[in-house]
């Protein structure tokens, strides 16, 4: 039949179907947040894979919850660990699909326009007072995945069996680190991994780095706001990005650019390098186990000059504030949002947290802490634990105020690794840093 | 019966004039067919229109904001992203790098399927199975492709540099995904690598289609194998030249996924390509006004390079 001989009823018709069929096929796409798990409440869980030791604690808890829970089926949904997870967060949100539950970053940006929900007190009321913290309007939006203990996981991991051979010992101040990877080039080794594949790695050798410098502004708001105060520049963290300079060029292994953070791990038990840089803390400890069970790791953490070990405290509710959110999606079902309430409160019982722990990592810091069972069986274990007693600790806060810090943040990684890299000088550094810095926060 | 009326009995009889319809009645069988066509497109024109014609439009009104992608709302601020783009050293090493993957890739790729195509035409025996081979690549998603070099070229685990330690060329071993001095031309071979199947399947279906009279008549005059290709094949495929330059120019231009699995545009900003400059922005820096902006310049400059290239490539196309 030609479309010549179609009667206008047909046409109508046919119209009138495509028409029909057009939404129909889009219905078909992924509801949002979650969907019918065979007659429970099916709600997804958005987290980052930064390390497997994370993978599995997210698949154990799950796991564990939706095998008790009569309403609620959670979904773990991890993004690849080579993905910049802040960015995949932005492309969710521009689709419009949240899960109900986010492993959340850049949180303040976020919660100012609107994508998170308050949490309610029957979650928060499990947890200790000093991990979370309400928000300006009085509701609390993020609480965390695992213990609060600021950037402490920020480490470098070593071999410890390499270290008892040569007669080496952990750094205590940052003179010895540097004397330390001369000897460990000496012996014709190579001392450090790093990497910067995925970008964010970098920042777990810089961190260490400026945290003195960091440390100095911590009484007077943090160096960020009193940067962006005009009281510093980003000229005073000179020395640190010296400091990153001969590093790389002097101690790290050869291809840091490409290597990925996962792949720290190999090479350290491969011998390709003797220490790495981390910032799983505990996590990578149990990585390396599971690589080479008989490995024997250590870590410690970049000393300053005078032996401090300067580590920066988490923020509760501010931009780098990350951990759990619930997201606004989730609120206007309804039912997913209180299926997102069971699981946390799930999530910060004395059972899930022992399975963290058993799993490999510190679980959140609960009231029932005294209840839930430490794993010391890790290698090198011991070495994180004892961080958290050294008497040279010293937290320090550096929590920027304006919301388009992000956005600086991640102009200045990449343009730190341009400067690790040679294709610009540390003048250069700052003076580029300083414009963006500008131009970002006079848009903030 | 004589053959012609045999011949004019099977023709479809003419109507008569008195039976032909009316022009009111020809309009109004017109209308219902036009009626017809376009109830026919008009999901797919509307879900078209709303998937992209509104967004791209919508990008043009985002980019004189600063929207950070995420807020209700956003303020207007003129032309600054525009002004901020174009003063960009970041933005303008992305479109230098955009230039010579898209332009590279072309040229590249090109010149490597016509030579394939041109071979697999020789081919006597089995071509089915090598021209499978050769399109095989182009199979693969980018995303796939991309993941497989990142594992081959890995500094410290990958196989190439396995390999030339093992043959004891450690000098020559790179972290060929991480070097500043070399990364823009390993993406580039990366791309032309996975990019050349559909290129080759179209030059060789046009030389194919070369009349073999005109080639049987340049060789009786004493033309040589290469004169042949000189005056009469390449001519021919002048049509195929400009097709293929152009879908290669367009797919260089919008170059995103490898650059996203391999570099994530670094080391720094070095291997940074303005698709993935506006994505960075857009998401990963909360600056969709800006983003916006970017885009809509890289729109200017697609369809700039793509009408220039095209044109030029036009006037020197022969009919067959």
């Amino acid at each position: 039949m030609s479309s010549a001989n179609l009667s206008r009823r047909a046409v109508v018709k046919a119209g009138a179907a495509a028409a029909v069929a057009a939404p129909a096929l889009a219905a078909c796409g992924p509801s949002a947040g979650g969907g019918d798990g065979g007659g429970k409440t099916l709600i997804r869980f958005l987290y980052a894979t930064g390390d497997a030791t994370w993978n599995e604690v997210v698949a154990a808890v799950t796991e564990a919850f939706n095998a008790q829970s009569e309403n609620v089926v959670v979904e773990p949904e991890p993004l690849p660990a080579a993905a910049d997870y802040a960015t995949a967060l932005k492309t969710i949100d521009a689709t419009g699909n949240w899960p109900a539950l986010v492993d959340m970053r850049d949180t303040l940006t976020y919660m100012e326009a609107g994508k998170i929900a308050p949490i309610p007190e029957s979650v928060t009321a499990l947890l200790s007072d000093e991990v979370y913290s309400p928000a300006e309007d009085g509701s609390v939006y993020i609480v965390p995945s695992t213990a609060l203990n600021g950037e402490i996981g920020f480490n470098i991991v070593y071999d410890k069996d390499y270290f008892e051979a040569n007669g080496l010992a952990v750094p205590t101040t940052y003179a010895e680190f540097i004397a330390l990877m001369d000897a460990i080039k000496a012996n014709g080794d190579v001392p450090l991994a790093m990497a910067a594949a995925e970008v964010w790695p970098s920042d777990q050798i810089w961190k260490p780095l400026a945290a003195p410098t960091f440390a100095q502004y911590s009484e007077s708001g943090g160096f960020w706001n009193t940067v962006e105060a005009g009281e510093a520049t980003i000229a005073d963290l000179r020395e640190p990005m010296e400091r990153l300079k001969t590093i790389t060029d002097e101690y790290a292994l050869e291809g840091w650019q490409s290597t990925q953070d996962a792949q720290t791990s190999t090479l350290l038990v491969n011998g390709q390098a003797i220490m790495a840089t981390s910032s799983a803390g505990l996590g990578r400890l149990n990585d390396i186990a599971k690589v080479d069970p008989d490995y024997n790791a250590g870590l410690f953490i970049i000393p300053a000059d005078d032996g401090t070990l300067n580590v920066l405290k988490n923020s509760v509710n501010g931009e780098t504030a990350s951990g759990i959110a619930i997201s606004k999606q989730a609120q206007d079902d309804g039912a997913q949002y209180d299926a997102a309430v069971e699981f946390l409160e799930y999530y910060y019982s004395v059972e899930a947290c022992d399975l963290m722990e058993a799993t490999g990592v510190v679980s959140p810091n609960i009231k029932a802490a005294a209840e839930v069972t430490r794993n010391s069986s890790i290698p090198g274990a011991a070495d994180y634990f004892g961080l958290l007693e050294n008497p040279k600790l010293a937290w320090y806060e550096n929590e920027p105020n304006n919301p388009n810090h992000s956005t600086f943040q991640t102009f200045f990684r990449q343009s730190r690794i341009e400067m690790m890299d040679d294709q610009i000088t540390v003048d250069e550094l700052i003076e580029k840093s300083q414009d963006e810095f500008e131009k970002n926060m006079a848009e903030g | 019966m004589t053959d012609q009326q045999v011949l004019v009995k099977a023709l479809p009889a003419e109507p008569p004039p008195a039976a032909r319809p009316a022009p009111g009645r020809r309009r109004a069988r017109f209308d219902r067919q036009r009626t017809a066509m376009l109830l026919f497109i008009a999901p797919a024109a509307i879900l078209y229109a709303l998937m992209m014609i509104v967004p791209s439009l919508q990008s043009i009104q985002f980019s004189l904001t600063d929207w950070d992608g995420i807020s209700d709302t956003f303020q207007y601020v003129g032309l600054r992203n525009y002004e901020d783009i174009l003063t960009s050293g970041r933005f303008w090493n992305a479109v230098r790098n955009t230039l010579i993957l898209g332009l590279g890739s072309a040229v590249v790729v090109n010149a490597i399927a016509l030579g394939v195509a041109m071979m697999l035409d020789k081919l006597d025996h089995a071509q089915g199975f090598f021209r499978t081979i050769v399109y095989l690549p182009a199979l693969v998603s980018g995303f796939i492709a991309a993941t497989i070099w990142k594992y081959v070229l890995n500094y410290n685990f990958g196989a190439v540099n396995s390999t030339l330690k093992a043959l004891g060329l450690d000098a020559q071993t790179r972290d060929w995904l991480g070097d500043h001095d070399i990364v823009l031309w390993v993406l580039l071979f990366i791309i032309c690598f996975t990019l050349g199947g559909n290129t080759t399947l179209i030059y060789l279906a046009n030389l194919q289609s070369v009349p073999q009279e005109l080639v049987e008549a340049a060789r009786i005059d004493g033309a040589s194998r290469a004169q042949v290709f000189r005056y009469v094949t390449w001519p021919m495929l002048a049509g195929a030249v400009t097709v293929n330059m152009t879908l290669m120019m367009i797919a260089g231009w919008t170059i995103f996924d490898q650059i996203m699995v391999l570099t994530m545009g670094g080391p720094g900003f070095i291997s940074e390509t303005m698709a993935f400059f506006i994505y960075k922005v857009g998401f990963g820096e909360y600056r969709a006004g800006y983003g916006s902006a970017a885009a809509v310049v890289l729109f200017i400059v697609v369809m700039a390079t793509t009408m220039i290239a095209n044109r030029y490539m036009r006037s020197r196309e022969i009919q067959a």
